[in-house]
């Protein structure tokens, strides 16, 4: 019984983690409608960041946070303005290749620079734990999960209450209405853009302190944001948070009972179980776009 | 050229012909070269009979390229009595079967979805596929698996397999010229412009891009058999390759999205830029390959036939101007 109970705890906090994530490739796809193939490398990129300020500065990789996310913005706001909106009205397959490519250049440009090899982010705390009742947690994914819920719960007010997030929720529903009412579309689009690479890039601190990292596995991320964002539906935080933790528990139930080699089975299963039987995602409405 | 298809026929055999010639003049290297082109330009022809004329893209191809290998590799290996001249087509049977029932399968979930999701949706499929092939044992997959020798003794392999790419290459060839000048082709098309009014005007579409599915994974799947024997070995990694996913589209982009040379020119140029031009520079590849992407979104995104029909149009307008 309490090793059921482990491995959903394990699998809620990893759902945590892969929930915060996914959650700007949601945002960017339910806003531009672009797939954003270079989520990954925004991930990794905030992650070698915090690997680099932490040492550097000698503090705790979660306290880099404010100047990553910051850097992060910048750059996700040049990067959309500059190369995303030019592809942004042709055809969904040109905006995804366009940030494919930017993806293999940014993966070549990261091995030559940080080496191919696997790195990790090791704060002073790594190995204490505590337990509740039956079940042990270790303190670093504990305080990762809480750093994920904590950045969640702060994008959904974003939108929710902020002036800003009201003129991206309007972009979203209807661009030309909202163009009409005097939105800048352009600027809500980089806008958008920069606040989701700053949440990948937050991401990326919290996954370099759990998991090891290398440049090859921007792949692994972009393919588990699509699954969450198909799994809990477009555009929404809460989506993200669902979409996400059951990711998190059908890996980790998958790992411990069917076979450490199977996470991606069942995962493509679940994912196609779910397009059979409700297309639109859990919450939220994932293939309005796509039809 | 749809008008006179007997004409077409003839010039395509003439290419084949002068194709079929060149090993005979060219030096080695090239012959491999030239092999590479010839699958790859297959490939993206299948690829192109669903991923061009229907307008699904798809991001995971390699997925029969690696279940048809896998298939014929394992059946052959049952097979040793058979005389080698028969172990080929046996193999091509059994991959093409294969890559029938897997994708005939998939079809009916994955089609539901459409454009990127769909793109991404086969990017699972092809994973799930390696993975499945490298976990369970009985499939061989990380083991590996050896192809019996197929070419004759007096034949030199690499012009060996050259021919053989060159006439699997011609097939897939006229199949999709067949299909693109075909009623279904025509349905093929309205699909990709625009589905709901294709379908809203009696389009049998669900049926229609269940076949163009079909067919271009088997086709697929026959060239992967050819592909693994070309080896002699393989194991996962060398046939689900996500490198084989995107070259596909790239090849489409890159001569010109939804036609039928397109994909050929954007094989041919391709492959002689990364073998023949970046030969020395492995670790460029990826960021060329990156950079060549970008390029082409921003600035060519009908491809090189795209540009030359938009030359074309642009001659014939100022043709006309000073005439008036």
């Amino acid at each position: 019984m309490s090793l059921v109970l482990q491995t959903l705890a394990d699998g809620l906090v990893l759902g945590g983690i892969y929930a915060l994530a996914a959650v700007g490739f949601s945002l960017i796809f339910g806003v531009l409608h672009v797939i954003n193939l270079s989520h990954g490398i925004l991930v990794l990129l905030g992650a070698y960041l915090a690997l680099i300020l932490s040492a550097t500065l000698r503090i705790d990789p979660l306290l880099t946070m404010p100047m990553v996310m910051a850097v992060l913005f910048v750059v996700g706001y040049a990067y959309q303005r500059l190369l995303i909106q030019r592809a942004v009205d042709r055809s969904p397959l040109g905006s995804m290749l366009l940030t494919f490519g930017v993806a293999l250049m940014l993966q070549n440009t990261m091995i030559w620079v940080f080496s191919p090899d696997m790195k990790n982010i090791t704060p002073g705390y790594a190995f204490a734990s505590f337990k509740l009742g039956p079940i042990s947690f270790d303190a670093v994914r504990v305080s990762c999960l809480l750093a994920s819920l904590v950045l969640l719960s702060c994008l959904a007010a974003l939108l929710k209450f902020s002036p800003l997030g009201r003129v991206i929720r309007a972009t979203a529903q209807q661009t030309l209405a909202a163009r009409l009412c005097g939105v800048n579309v352009r600027h809500v689009y980089a806008l958008t853009f920069a606040v989701s690479a700053a949440f990948a890039g937050a991401s990326g601190i919290v996954i370099g302190i759990i998991l090891p990292f290398s440049p090859a596995d921007e792949g692994t991320w972009t393919l588990n944001a699509f699954v969450v964002v198909v799994l809990g539906g477009v555009g929404s935080p809460a989506g993200a948070l669902i979409g996400g933790l059951l990711l998190g528990v059908v890996s980790t139930l998958t790992a411990q009972y069917i076979g450490p080699s199977f996470p991606n089975v069942t995962m493509f299963l679940l994912l196609v179980l779910l397009l059979l039987v409700r297309p639109q995602g859990l919450l939220g409405n994932a293939f309005a776009p796509s039809r | 050229m749809t008008e006179k298809p007997a004409a077409f026929i003839a010039v395509v055999v003439g290419c084949a012909i002068v194709l079929a010639l060149a090993p005979l003049v060219l030096p080695p290297f090239y012959v491999r070269v030239g092999q590479l082109m010839l699958y790859s330009a297959g490939l993206a022809v299948a690829w192109t009979i669903l991923g061009g004329f229907a307008g699904y893209a798809s991001f995971g191809h390699a997925a029969f390229i690696g279940v048809g290998a896998f298939a014929a590799g394992l059946a052959e290996e049952r097979m040793t009595g058979l005389p080698p001249a028969l172990l080929l087509p046996a193999g091509l049977l059994v991959g093409g079967i294969a890559c029938a029932i897997l994708s005939a399968a998939v079809a009916y979930p994955i089609l539901r979805l459409r454009g990127t999701f769909f793109a991404i949706a086969m990017l699972g499929v092809c994973h799930v596929c390696a993975e499945l092939n490298n976990n369970i044992d009985a499939l061989q997959g990380s083991l590996g698996l050896n192809f019996p020798v197929i070419a004759p003794p007096a034949w030199d392999p690499a012009t060996f397999f050259y021919e053989l790419y060159l006439a699997a290459g011609v097939v897939v060839f006229l199949i999709a010229w067949q299909i693109q000048r075909s009623r279904f082709g025509a349905g093929l098309l309205s699909i990709r412009e625009d589905e709901d009014t294709a379908r809203m005007l009696g389009v049998p579409t669900e049926h229609y891009k269940r076949i163009a599915f079909v067919a271009s994974a088997v086709l697929t799947g026959l060239l992967g058999v050819i592909y693994a024997h070309s080896l002699g070995y393989i194991t996962t990694d060398s046939v689900y390759r996500d490198d084989t996913n995107l070259s596909l589209i790239v090849y489409s982009l890159l001569g010109g999205m939804g036609t039928l040379f397109g994909p050929i020119i954007g094989a041919f140029m391709l492959v002689f830029i990364t073998q023949v031009i970046l030969a020395r520079l492995l670790d460029f590849h990826l960021f060329a390959t990156g950079l060549l992407l970008v390029l082409l979104v921003l600035s060519a995104p009908g491809g090189v036939l795209g540009l030359v029909t938009s030359w074309k149009l642009r001659r014939r307008a100022a043709a006309t101007v000073p005439a008036e």
